[in-house]
């Protein structure tokens, strides 16, 4: 069932409404978009299903869109359909391009599966299915993702009622063995295969969901060959809260109170992102102070999510003492941001138009005091851990994660940068101060564990030198732009990217023009990460993959929305 | 200096006036192992509270300093918490087994303890082939963390259990041969020997100058890993295996293992006293006479235990500082480093010796 | 071990990066620590007056307070923490007016948004800095803010 143009907010006035009618010309998202109504308005061209591919495979092979930004779930309700939204971008040009599309048949809505083309299409088409019940056509590997197995429905459908259907189950989850796959034939019927997963006399191992280095409730099977590893098979979804589909019922200022909650290494940024998408896609402008000090605060969110970083590295690899050096440190941050937001962790501090309260009177003290701290104390980091030799010979080498396979797996942020792609989303598309502040993108060739590590480190002491040149210019002005008491954004779908922690978190809102979001979802940073996991650890040992673990650096919550 | 076997004859002169000899000696027996056990629970409860308090220096905290003065009992609230924890049985393990492995660990360490020769004429085991006792009986160990690896049905425990055999083995090898090589030196296997001849001519670590010196960093190095500790603690890795060979064991059969570490730390480090740092001779420097006479009046067990504290700082020390290793690192470092360092040790020993170019 | 370097040159190498760790240790091992002691130092500590302990409404000398029971607290709050009560009275002249019968706020279900309190137009609510939340049973975690008998502030 081909349903191009069925969304009216992609429909604009003066449009064919006929079926088929494609735009003439792929149309850039932002920021290259035009300014009108909003910077950042990506209109996705529709492609019906069945030349969903083809066009695809041109996009990849003929414009070198290599990276697969984000790939979205939709429910346009019975007139539009279920259907996806897909954000490319080309690495090599820069070019950046949405399409979407959509299938009106509720019972068996098949799309082809792209993840043949990008890696990571794998992981967001299971999880577009796990949601809406979208099968993807020639996908490997078609189980659910984030759901329990034996889950009814599909919970993110508008008119699905999961409550119904699924009570507090008091038995264990099953797990399955087999991946189902569903094939396209040549006559238009669907056949349905199964693949185990692991075989008979495969030694699996279960790490996780209880474990004390996946850095939260995050399950791994591991197929092992005495102490290699061969295969691993994550198991998301144990913290899953269903933040994107919670949105969908909450105002745009109550849906503020869950981005501190996904990577909470990154409350800032993210709440930054979500911020930000809203007030462009409104056309405020926040003042200039605003933009200082949600600079300093994301940098200074960095610097702490980086400590944690090495911290966490410390303590996986059994280096507890440097763990709590880390720890001594970011106490300092941390009691930075409660003076200010009142918190610690969650830090609850962007608005909609401005910032919750204006930077405490000790706050600018306090930042320059902890800079000439931190680049201090950053060389006990090195001299403890980091250049020890057990350490060098426990990273390097380790988990090489090659430039093509970083961006078809769209692992942005350090992990990404550690394998020589230039991804932050700083340079890439500069939002807040970051185009006026002269600040490196550190990058590394290595892409090994050690890199990974290194990048972090650069990365604490590049966050220093961005917040002491603001510092000291905070201009005056309003912390709070006048907005109205009930918040309404224009019909429209919007995406605005930050450079979040551990990569580019990126949010996508589709809008009806209610007080409510229509759908508000988020690229997380940490799903590919772990995606990327079995590539990055087959053929390693056991001691390997917490190494690769804690330097792709995933948080769970952010991974389990 | 005060020779502790004046004590030990006296008391079987007063049990042999009232008793035949053969229940004197039973009744020495019983007291002998009472003393072991006493002295294995101390040690182990104050290795606990010192590492603790060690630990969180090196890590900018306080350490335990709620329960008692300065958490001087916090140890003590440990153990009777331990003791009043259910003793779990796995469904599918191998029951006896499971059971029977951490007294094995236990037996070993308690034997390989009765050889520290605590002061002169202060040991319990002691004969002329003691080094290689002690080297028999503390293999047993590894049996015990084989079998609580094999029998507790996990993946986890099994593959620490094998990390563990593997690991022990190997670097028996460089303990051998370090030992060896102050046999070598010394030319006697017996423990009392050894530490009586440093006391008339000097510690071993002054006499052997470099070969008994790169021997004792081997013998650190190599001790440290025996134990399973930290920087070799992969047996047990907490972030990769959760617990290793003890994940399934609870209440006291977790606890032997707890205890049979630091006292295996406590081993390491005595015998390296014995061995290396003259036991429980004093200090001596020739020439300084009433500084001498001072350091003499010192009893030897406070000689021997001081130097094994210092030494256990030192273990200490490189635990909380490096971080793990990996397997095959580990076993790189054996059979690369350690093995070809002490066997050329050994050679250069065998010269020093043949040519007497030593103290 | 690198490739590029020599058996005894790697030996000695990392050596020096294990003795670089050990005395950086050791420094930590001397230096004074900054360990806070907690309920000992109650009195001495301080909370940062913008950190959100949890939801008061705080009231005058004369019993006062300043909630009008619009309700836009309730409305903001994401969790549905608020429950505002109110009734119906005639005043003297015969005015009909709305006033707070109790306010009960379930801070076991917050989670510190402050929606509310930046949404109340009459700055009635605000965050204190108690952190000593811990209770025994859930249901003392509902509380009612507003004092028994208190009163509204009359605008003069």
């Amino acid at each position: 069932m081909e349903t191009p143009e069925n969304n009216k907010v992609n429909a604009p006035a003066g449009a064919a409404p006929a079926a088929g009618a494609r735009p003439a010309a792929v149309r850039p998202a932002a920021p290259a978009a035009p300014a009108q109504p909003a910077k950042n308005l990506c209109e996705p061209k529709t492609v019906e299903p069945a030349a969903l591919r083809k066009e695809m495979e041109r996009l990849r092979r003929d414009e070198q869109m290599d990276f697969l930004e984000c790939l979205t779930g939709m429910d346009w309700g019975e007139e539009g359909g279920l259907g996806v939204i897909y954000h490319l971008e080309s690495t090599a040009t820069g070019k950046r391009v949405a399409l979407k599309t959509a299938t009106t048949d509720r019972e068996h809505p098949y799309l082809p599966t792209v993840s043949d083309l990008w890696d990571i299409a794998n992981i967001y088409e299971r999880e577009v299915y796990d949601f809406y019940g979208i099968i993807f056509t020639g996908h490997p590997d078609m189980r659910r993702i984030f759901m329990r197995e034996d889950w009814v429905g599909f919970p993110f459908r508008k008119d699905s009622n999961p409550e119904k259907d699924n009570p507090l189950r008091m038995t264990n989850e099953p797990l399955t063995d087999l991946a189902p796959c569903y094939t396209l034939e040549a006559d238009g019927t669907v056949r349905r295969s199964e693949t185990p997963i692991f075989g008979e006399d495969d030694y699996v191992v279960n790490l996780g969901p209880q474990h004390p280095s996946t850095h939260g409730v995050l399950h791994f099977r591991i197929k092992l060959e005495g102490e290699t590893i061969k295969k691993v098979d994550p198991i998301l979804g144990y913290i899953h809260r269903g933040v994107e589909k919670l949105n969908e019922s909450l105002t745009y200022p109550q849906t503020l109170a869950l981005t501190d909650r996904l990577d909470y290494l990154g409350a800032m940024q993210n709440r930054h992102a979500l911020c930000m998408c809203i007030e462009q896609a409104m056309g405020v402008e926040v003042s200039e102070r605003v933009q200082y000090i949600r600079t300093i605060m994301d940098e200074l969110q960095r610097i702490d999510s980086h400590i944690l970083f090495f911290s966490c590295l410390c303590q996986d690899l059994g280096a507890t003492t440097a763990f709590l050096y880390g720890f001594r440190d970011r106490e300092k941050i941390l009691d930075i941001f409660e003076e200010t937001c009142g918190g610690r962790l969650i830090l609850n501090y962007n608005t909609i138009g401005g910032v919750m309260a204006d930077i405490h009177p000790n706050f600018v003290k306090r930042v320059k005091e902890f800079i000439p701290y931190m680049r201090h104390n950053i060389q006990e980091y090195f001299d403890v851990f980091i250049n020890n030799v057990i350490f060098r010979n426990r990273a390097e080498g380790v988990g090489v994660l090659s430039k093509e396979q970083v961006i078809s797996f769209g692992c942005t942020g350090g992990t990404g940068r550690a394998s020589g792609w230039h991804n932050d989303v700083r340079k890439r598309m500069p939002y807040a101060m970051y185009g006026k502040v002269d600040f490196k993108e550190i990058t590394r060739t290595e892409g090994d564990s050690f890199a990974r590590c290194m990048i972090r480190m650069d990365e604490i002491l590049e966050s220093l030198n961005i917040i002491e040149q603001l510092i000291d210019n905070i201009p005056e002005g309003p912390f709070q732009e006048k907005m109205k008491p009930i918040i309404k954004v224009p019909e429209g779908t919007y995406y605005s990217a930050v450079e979040g922690s551990r990569g580019e978190f990126g949010v996508l809102l589709e809008s009806r023009g209610d007080k409510f979001p229509y759908r508000l979802h988020y690229r997380s940073t940490g799903l590919p990460l772990v995606a990327v996991m079995d590539t990055a650890c087959s053929g390693n040992m056991i001691a390997d993959l917490i190494t690769i673990g804690g330097t792709v650096d995933y948080v769970v919550p952010d991974i389990d929305r | 200096m005060f020779d502790f076997s004046i004590v030990s004859q006296w008391i079987h002169g007063l049990l042999t006036s009232v008793m035949p000899e053969w229940a004197a000696v039973l009744i020495e027996c019983v007291l002998v192992a009472l003393v072991i056990i006493t002295l294995y629970a101390v040690f182990a409860i104050a290795l606990i509270y010192f590492e603790r308090k060690v630990c969180a220096f090196f890590q900018c905290r306080i350490g335990p300093n709620r329960v008692g003065k300065w958490g001087l009992l916090q140890v003590f609230a440990d153990v009777f918490k331990m003791l009043t924890k259910e003793i779990i049985n796995m469904r599918n393990s191998d029951r006896f087994l499971h059971n029977l492995a951490p007294f094995l660990v236990i037996v070993a360490s308690m034997l390989t303890f009765s050889c520290l020769p605590w002061n002169k004429g202060a040991h319990i085991l002691d004969f002329n082939v003691g080094v290689f006792f002690l080297l028999a009986a503390s293999s047993i160990g590894v049996v015990g963390i084989l079998l609580a690896g094999w029998s507790s049905n996990n993946k986890y425990s099994l593959i620490g259990a094998m990390r563990s055999g593997a690991q022990i083995i190997s670097y028996e090898l460089s303990i051998g041969m370090t030992m060896l090589t102050m046999i070598a030196l010394t030319g006697t296997m017996q423990l009392s020997e050894i530490v009586q001849q440093q006391a008339d001519y000097g510690w071993n670590i002054c006499r052997g100058h470099i070969p008994a010196i790169i021997a004792f960093l081997v013998y650190l190095i190599a001790g440290n890993a025996e134990c399973n500790r930290g920087p070799f603690d992969l047996p047990e890795s907490e972030s990769e295996l959760t617990a290793g060979y003890h994940t399934e064991y609870s209440g006291m059969h977790f606890g032997f293992y707890y205890l049979a570490e630091y006292l295996n730390l406590f081993i390491t480090a005595g015998i390296a006293t014995a061995i290396f740092l003259g036991g429980w001779a004093p200090i001596y420097f020739p020439g300084l006479d009433g500084f001498n006479d001072v350091m003499a009046y010192i009893p030897g067990i406070v000689w021997f235990v001081g130097k094994t504290v210092v030494v256990v700082f030192l273990l200490m020390w490189m635990r909380w500082t490096f971080p793990r290793l990996r397997i095959d690192q580990i076993l790189s470092l054996e059979w690369k480093y350690l093995v070809p360092i002490s066997m050329l040790n050994l050679v250069l020993m065998a010269l020093v010796v043949a040519f007497g170019v030593h103290f | 071990m690198n490739e590029e370097k020599t058996y005894l040159g790697g030996l000695l190498g990392g050596l020096k990066t294990l003795c670089v760790g050990l005395k950086t240790t050791m420094r930590e091992f001397v230096t004074p620590k900054i360990t806070e002691q907690y309920p000992e130092n109650r009195d001495e500590l301080k909370m940062f007056d913008r950190f959100r302990g949890s939801l008061v409404m705080p009231h005058n000398e004369n019993n006062e307070h300043r909630c009008v029971a619009c309700g836009l607290c309730q409305m903001a709050c994401p969790n549905g923490t608020i429950n505002v009560k109110s009734e119906m009275y005639e005043t003297e002249d015969g005015k009909k007016k709305k006033r707070l019968v109790s306010y009960e706020y379930n801070l076991g279900s917050c989670m510190f948004c402050q929606l509310c309190v930046r949404a109340c137009p009459h700055g009635a609510i605000t965050f204190d800095q108690s952190f000593e939340n811990a209770v025994f049973d859930r249901s003392k975690l509902i509380k009612k803010l507003n004092r028994e008998d208190s009163k509204v502030i009359e605008k003069k």
